[in-house]
């Protein structure tokens, strides 16, 4: 490996990249696991007792981790890609990250009162 | 992912054309990857407000299932999210074999049982949108 700096391996971009590798391993890791229990449809009941843990309280917060990993990964992607079609970018890729990320974190902030909140209320 | 200036001794060896067809497949995997990542974009992000923002998880039964499938068009697009999100999801695995594993042996091996992993539940997944027969 060449250990002439490039865009990937400069100190700005490193958490990006960092975050970015863990946030599409973990996604697909869930992507594997939820393609076998959708698979299970064709057995109603197995298929029902499964998709009932997914409304307990621990898997509605990872639901919100995916979320968070989710928004991320994709706002970042979005980054990484506006950094390699348009060079100028690369000036603002710091700001841009800032962005992406927060808008993550209140995506997630949004979206986790209402993945969460069902299950204090008890209503769907 | 970097993309790296590797060099085999095969490549070292031989004519140029060996070393520009690995640099051809890397250019089109970066490419695929912004490609499929632009698409996933609104395949992955529909999906997730679909079963967690717009209706509760407990509310997606087999029922609700059959109903959404009961439109071809949401089975292509599940389909699509499945297809594109193992390929680009495979890939970025691969690169990053690439970079952490770092004997020949351990990784062609690791890459086989991902690849392996990626095509039946590929299989898997196509079998289960194509073939369901739901009734409401
Ligand atoms: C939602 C929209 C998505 C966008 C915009 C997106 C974008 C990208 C881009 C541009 C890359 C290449 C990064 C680079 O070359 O440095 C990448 C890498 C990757 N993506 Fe995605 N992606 C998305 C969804 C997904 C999904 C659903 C998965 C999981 C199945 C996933 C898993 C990965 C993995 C594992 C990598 C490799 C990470 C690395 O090399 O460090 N991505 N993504």
């Amino acid at each position: 490996m060449s250990t002439r700096p490039t865009i990937y391996k400069g100190k700005t971009g490193q958490w990006a990249f960092v975050l970015h590798r863990i946030s599409g391993f973990l996604i697909l890791m869930f992507i594997l696991l939820h393609i076998i229990d959708i698979s299970t449809i064709n057995f109603p009941s197995v298929y029902a007792s499964i998709h009932r843990l997914y409304g307990n309280v621990f898997m509605r917060t990872f639901e919100v981790g995916l979320l968070f990993g989710l928004t991320y990964h994709a706002l970042n992607g979005l980054r990484v890609i506006m950094i390699d079609f348009f060079p100028g970018v690369i000036k603002n890729e710091k700001r841009l990250f800032v962005a992406m990320f927060s808008l993550s974190l209140l995506l997630t902030v949004v979206g986790g009162v209402i993945i969460l909140k069902p299950f204090f209320t008890g209503r769907v | 992912m970097a993309l790296r200036e590797r060099s085999f001794p095969s490549q070292r060896r031989n004519s140029t054309t060996m070393k520009r067809s690995k640099a051809n497949f890397e250019t089109w995997s970066w490419f695929f990857m912004r490609i499929s990542g632009l698409i996933l974009f609104f395949l992955a992000l529909i999906h997730f407000s679909i079963t967690h923002i717009f209706n509760d998880v407990t509310t997606t039964t087999v029922a609700f299932v059959a109903k959404r499938w009961a439109n071809p068009l949401w089975r292509v697009f599940d389909w699509l999210l499945l297809a594109l999100g193992l390929m680009h999801g495979s890939n970025g695995l691969r690169f990053i074999m690439d970079d952490y594993i770092r004997t020949p042996r351990r990784r062609a091996f690791a890459k086989a049982f991902m690849y392996s992993l990626s095509a039946a539940l590929f299989v898997v997944g196509t079998i289960t949108i194509v073939t369901y027969k739901g009734t409401l």
